[in-house]
């Protein structure tokens, strides 16, 4: 997708985004649901009341933070799966700075924003930590980032549930929980009156957003990042070192994982708990980065679109009894079909005149021919 | 291959031996009993463990000597878990399965990976997808579609407890030491592995066929020069792959398992990306993919053979052995030489 232009990317992401949720209607409907209900619930869960709102808001904020984690990896060419790791490990360090900072720090509103600046501190330098270790293994031993970030996220769940489990679960405990953080820290809820959503924490990933989008396109790191992701030889040539951009890439896309495991943390949970029961944001941010052609800004509307399908697959799980799985499902099918921007250029040209294609066709055709460089 | 080439090559192998070898001191001096750990029981557990990594790992490495990373290997065995199951439970209407019915579930999800990864196929030789992303796909889709499927069939992410494939048991043979009860007392699945193994060996380097996928990663120009569809190859190569995953993940449903598992990250646990692995670190040689599966089946049975001799590691921490080895043998082995044209789609010049 890296050759397309603007407007042909946003053509392929509508397409994509269409294509999966009408074959997911498909599945719905063979699976023997009501298809017009689906679709229905889908909205409706998403939109249908204040606090559906709420809900959908807080998922697209996740889904904000760790698309953004994605798509500076991605820009720069290194494949970061282990947003997913390096946001449980980012939330961790939040939740030990809060638990063991809060009886010797004043209670109240100032001890609240200092437990939270803190515990985002511990979040971030964390993350970036464990993400750094994957930028070293393909830095400098030309280890696949693609197969080590997936096994890495497999242990920082493995090991932080044993933690949890072992020494941070209160002794009388029936779920591998830790002690809830003290009330005063939590983002305070403006707008809208959910105990999981507030509306600083959508300000938090949209400020990182505008940060990530300032760093990849007004600095000289963010030139090194994107010149190295595109075009190695001349990014050596200008004086990259590029085992280091690429330490320094994972490093900086983990550093915003971990932040993102900083607000699940405080904002959602208020404790910590087992990672494997935790929602796959850092997967689904894989997503919602492709759809975004890795930019910053593209995130922004991204996230809210798989936010809403996210709330409304939710929603449909408990009012329609459709598993929230298929959502999952199809959010891979608009991953399947972004990687393959050929199959709507061939679409679009054999649909030329006129027919379901020829939105596509008409947006993208003219910009294929231009944008065929790469 | 060039004699600095081969001598990078080895030197890594010998540092991958020498960190096997550390492990083993380490044991030594924690003293550990040793014997203790190495019956044929492991053995066995290790053979079981490593036939779902081995038999996906031989088939990606066909797929990806052919000039196509199949990194959806993961989705790929979490299809074939699900539908060997839903297969084996609907033929029996949800009675009691018989070792026949456990067999078609099988074929089935042979049939049902080898019909998705033509799709796969198509989209990424074809329509050229970028491979890596449309690879994750298929994961994210087998993760999603996995657990949604099996709540239509059975009402919840999971299948009940079901039956699985019984073991071969060759009268007279299988009283002998050891070998026979590795060898003549054994799941089928093992022994079919081992064959697959030897046979995809065989191919690859001993027919012309075999010289035709390799030729298609390597320089597929030269494979079309010689009026071979060098698409044609690639698509059967991906399809093999497919076939294999299908036989893997049905392995770990039925084939020793009790049914499908659709939680967390599915039953499948992370084997595909193993699997990846394993033929990188067997460099691409099918018998090579096998041994490695072999290491990383160990690594995975290791917990419960340090339960058995009173070494107390939660399981929480020993089920990370596997992915941690993996850490271990990526950073030794680095990215082994890929075939040149992998991820370049071919169009032929007419």
């Amino acid at each position: 997708m890296l050759g397309a232009t603007v407007l042909e990317r946003f053509a392929i992401a509508v397409a994509s985004t269409l294509l999966a949720l009408l074959l997911g209607s498909l599945v719905v409907a063979a699976s023997g649901y009501n298809p017009v209900r689906f679709g229905y619930a889908l909205v409706y869960g998403a939109f249908g009341s204040l606090s559906n709102v709420a809900f959908m808001l807080r998922q697209s904020t996740m889904l904000i933070l760790a698309g953004v984690a994605v798509a500076v990896a991605f820009r720069a060419g290194v494949f970061n799966i282990g947003v997913q790791g390096q946001f449980v490990v980012g939330g961790f360090a939040t939740a030990l700075t809060v638990l063991f900072l809060a009886p010797h720090l004043p209670g109240g509103a100032l001890g609240g924003v200092l437990l939270v600046c803190l515990g985002t501190v511990a979040a971030v330098l964390s993350g970036g930590a464990y993400a750094a270790i994957p930028g070293l293994m393909k830095a400098y031993a030309d280890a696949n980032e693609v197969i080590t970030t997936i096994m890495l996220n497999f242990i920082a769940s493995g090991v932080i549930f044993f933690l949890v489990n072992g020494y941070l679960r209160p002794p009388d405990a029936v779920a591998p929980n830790t002690q809830p953080f003290p009330d005063y820290v939590d983002l305070p809820s403006v707008a809208f009156a959910s105990p999981s959503f507030s509306v600083i924490g959508l300000g938090i990933a949209l400020a990182t957003v505008v940060v990530a989008y300032v760093v990849v396109n007004r600095t000289r790191f963010g030139y090194d990042l994107v010149t190295a992701g595109h075009q190695q030889a001349a990014a050596a040539y200008s004086g990259v070192d590029p085992e280091r951009n690429v330490v320094a890439t994972m490093v900086f896309s983990g550093m915003i994982a971990g932040l993102a495991g900083a607000v699940f943390a405080v904002m959602i949970l208020g404790y910590y708990s087992d990672p494997a029961t935790f929602p796959r944001f850092g997967f689904d941010a894989i997503a919602v980065s492709l759809l975004a052609a890795n930019n910053p800004l593209g995130v922004v509307p991204a996230g809210l679109l798989f936010g809403s399908l996210d709330a409304g697959g939710q929603y449909i799980d408990f009012t329609l009894n459709i598993p929230a799985e298929l959502v999952d499902g199809i959010i891979g099918l608009v991953v399947l079909f972004v990687a393959t921007p050929e199959l709507f250029r061939m679409a679009g040209r054999h649909t030329g005149l006129g027919g379901r294609g020829s939105k596509e066709s008409r947006s993208g055709q003219p910009e294929s021919d231009g944008g065929d460089e790469a | 291959m060039s004699v600095a080439d081969f001598s990078r090559r080895h030197r890594l192998r010998i540092g991958a031996a020498a960190a096997l070898l550390a492990v083993v001191v380490v044991a030594a001096l924690l003293d550990l009993p040793g014997a203790q750990l190495l019956t044929v029981g492991t053995a066995e557990r290790t053979l079981r463990s490593a036939t779902p990594i081995a038999l996906a790992a031989i088939g990606g490495l066909y797929a990806e000597k052919s000039g196509v990373f199949n990194i959806g290997l993961e989705g790929f065995m979490i299809f074939g878990a699900l539908a060997a199951a839903a297969a084996a439970w609907m033929l029996s209407g949800g009675g009691s399965i018989t070792q026949a019915q456990l067999w078609f579930g099988i074929a089935a999800a042979v049939v049902v990976c080898s019909v998705l990864t033509a799709v796969f196929a198509v989209l990424t030789i074809r329509y050229e997808a970028d491979q890596i992303v449309a690879g994750l796909a298929v994961w994210f889709i087998g993760l999603g579609f996995g657990p949604f499927v099996a709540t239509v069939i059975w009402g919840g992410v999971s299948s009940p407890v079901l039956p699985n494939v019984d073991n071969v048991t060759v009268p007279g043979l299988a009283s002998i030491p050891v070998l026979g009860r590795l060898l003549f007392d054994v799941s089928p699945l093992v022994l079919l592995t081992i064959l697959v193994a030897v046979v995809a060996w065989v191919v690859l380097y001993r027919t012309r066929y075999g010289y035709w996928v390799q030729a298609a990663g390597e320089n597929p120009e030269a494979l079309d020069t010689a009026g071979v569809d060098v698409n044609r190859v690639r698509y059967a190569s991906v399809v093999l792959s497919g076939a294999l995953a299908g036989l893997a993940g049905a392995s770990l449903s039925i084939g020793f398992g009790s049914g499908f598992t659709g939680t967390g990250a599915t039953m499948v646990d992370g084997r595909g990306w193993i699997a990846i692995v394993a033929y990188l670190f067997g460099n691409y040689n099918p018998l090579g993919a096998f041994g490695a599966s072999l290491l990383f089946g160990a690594t995975d049975m290791l917990q419960i053979q340090l339960q058995t001799i009173g070494v107390s590691l939660p399981s929480s921490i020993t089920e990370l052995f596997p992915y941690v080895t993996v850490l271990v043998v990526l950073t030794l082995v680095g990215y082994t030489r890929v075939p040149d044209a992998v991820g370049e789609p071919y169009e032929t010049e007419e």
